[in-house]
């Protein structure tokens, strides 16, 4: 009986350590590269890597001197704000419509999710022969945001759409039956109410746009969004202020990403007490 | 009608170029650009080269082997995660989220400082004194391009299987148990059966994105691990033979959209659930 219950118990310490361990090297995979890319940001080495040398901040003096990354950072923003809000207003319009017709909405999902299933370099090759034989001449606008508000309105469809499906629509038949116009109705009663979801979908559509890299390389023609320009820094530049790049760039969307997420649960908090309250009210 | 222009312009940005796609997958190349004249050249080229065939089958084996690790690496953390509660857990959860919120090429190109010639791998184990001159082939290969992928991936994986675990009522584990099993006869007879709806969609997305790579095998992989990713990409701007890589995309397209098609069919569309949240 003590044997045994002491053997369980090693077998059970060694089970924790072999846990603890196994953790520890979970979370070394994931941070020890973006702290070592951090670290050599301030090395005073013109070759990337190890050895440390002394400490400087003149990487980041480099990577914002010649004015493209700014440059970069300006078109990332503007194309993010453009696509998130014309690929957000597309797919509520989408929601709106599709709501109460399971049947239909079933029928179109497969041409919705289409944009996310196909890889981004399909898409980017045929985006590519699009505008090539159309004619549309490659840059940010058009041909970059047509690209960038297909690939965010399926995200948004699908965020947008659960959050719609269980509405109450007796609120807005009464409207309707009290005289009100359907864009009033819209205003005035639907739209508060899912305002929390429309925002947190605005932001997590932003982010897609401005991470996007595959698609726009093969459309955008000589200019660059922030992923682009990354790309031609590690590709072809081999610049030394790289790791200053990717850590300026790993902070920025690391806070956009930051205000989604409590943007996105300060909205499903509000949202699930606006539903207590509907069922404490009924 | 409200639907009408969503559908429009799925139709127009998606479906018209996929057809464009197809059609010239049947043209040829000419040094003057594509020349409308029907023909399965590009498809005979394809299927008749072990060049192309053997960068499809290697696409598929590099996905395969992708999912699997990433499935390796990601499940644990999932259990133990949906085994912790209330301030633990959201720390533990945002630390997990945390690298996958920076952008997708600045993952990508983490592992350069790592694993190169002057990376930390080698400064270690220099310093250790374990290897006398910095190795070369921990990067440019194979292996490198499933640590990349596996790190580019890793929460596509771990999300819908950390959801399938944290719903599962634990009075289940515990009847298990009062019942006489042992921890791991409760995980290998519940908790996991349980949990495979999860690990079905993660493998799902891992599998899609990994066939698709572009970015990961170019920055980590050598000449000998190109993707069809790559290859696809190298059509259109380095030998300029449109047709040709129009033929390689629908073969990936179809392999792909034929891998969703056979999982959606099992699983139903919920697959996106749990996707970038």
């Amino acid at each position: 009986m003590m044997t045994l219950s002491r053997s369980s118990g090693s077998r059970s310490s060694r089970w924790s350590i072999a846990r603890a361990a196994y953790i520890a090297a979970f979370f070394a995979f994931l941070y020890v590269p973006m702290l070592v890319l951090c670290v050599l940001s301030f090395n005073d080495s013109a070759v990337v890597g190890f050895p440390l040398r002394s400490f400087t901040t003149n990487w980041y003096r480099d990577a914002l001197a010649s004015g493209v990354l700014i440059d970069a950072l300006w078109n990332s923003a503007r194309l993010g704000v453009a696509s998130a809000f014309i690929g957000t207003a597309l797919a509520l319009m989408a929601v709106l419509g599709l709501r109460g017709s399971p049947g239909i909405k079933a029928a179109v999902l497969p041409l919705i999710v289409l944009p996310i299933i196909m890889p981004a370099i399909v898409t980017g090759v045929i985006m590519l022969i699009f505008f090539g034989l159309t004619g549309i001449k490659f840059g940010l606008f058009p041909t970059t945001f047509i690209v960038h508000v297909t690939w965010v309105l399926p995200f948004a469809f699908l965020s947008l759409y659960p959050r719609l499906e269980g509405f109450d629509r007796s609120i807005e038949e009464a409207a309707m039956d009290l005289g009100a116009r359907p864009l009033t109705v819209f205003g005035r009663i639907v739209f508060p109410l899912i305002r929390p979801a429309v925002i947190s979908t605005l932001l997590f559509a932003f982010t897609l746009s401005f991470d996007e890299f595959v698609r726009t390389f093969f459309v955008i023609g000589s200019q660059r969004t922030v992923p682009v320009h990354l790309w031609i820094l590690v590709t072809e530049e081999v610049a030394p202020f790289l790791p200053a790049v990717g850590v300026i760039i790993m902070v920025l969307t690391l806070t956009i990403a930051a205000l989604g997420f409590a943007s996105s649960s300060i909205g499903s908090a509000r949202a699930s007490r606006l539903w207590s309250a509907k069922e404490f009210a009924s | 009608m409200l639907a009408g222009p969503a559908m429009t312009w799925l139709f127009v940005f998606t479906i018209v170029p996929v057809a464009m796609l197809t059609v010239i997958s049947f043209w040829s190349s000419t040094a003057y650009g594509i020349k409308p004249d029907w023909t399965l050249d590009n498809y005979r080229t394809i299927f008749g080269n072990y060049v192309y065939v053997g960068t499809f089958l290697r696409t598929l084996r590099i996905a395969g082997v992708t999912t699997l690790l990433t499935l390796l690496a990601a499940y644990p953390m999932a259990l133990v995660l949906s085994r912790l509660r209330g301030a633990t857990k959201t720390i533990v959860l945002l630390l997990v989220f945390l690298p996958f919120w920076t952008s997708y090429v600045v993952r990508s190109f983490l592992w350069l400082p790592m694993l190169g010639r002057n990376g930390l791998l080698n400064f270690l184990l220099l310093k250790a004194g374990i290897i006398a001159r910095p190795v070369e082939w921990f990067i440019y290969n194979e292996g490198a391009v499933y640590v990349g992928l596996v790190y580019a991936y890793m929460l596509f994986m771990f999300l819908p299987i950390y959801q399938s675990l944290d719903k599962q009522d634990r009075k289940l584990e515990e009847a298990a148990s009062d019942l006489g099993a042992t921890p791991i006869q409760a995980f290998r007879r519940v908790v996991f059966p349980l949990s495979l709806p999860g690990v079905f969609s993660g493998c799902t997305m891992v599998f899609l994105f990994a066939c698709g790579a572009y970015v990961t095998p170019q920055i980590l992989g050598g000449a000998s691990t190109m993707m069809a990713g790559n290859v696809i990409g190298s059509q259109f701007q380095i030998s300029n033979n449109w047709a040709l890589g129009a033929a390689l995309s629908v073969t990936l397209m179809v392999t792909v959209v034929a891998c969703f098609a056979l999982s959606a069919w099992r699983q139903g569309l919920q697959l996106f659930a749990g996707a970038r949240q």
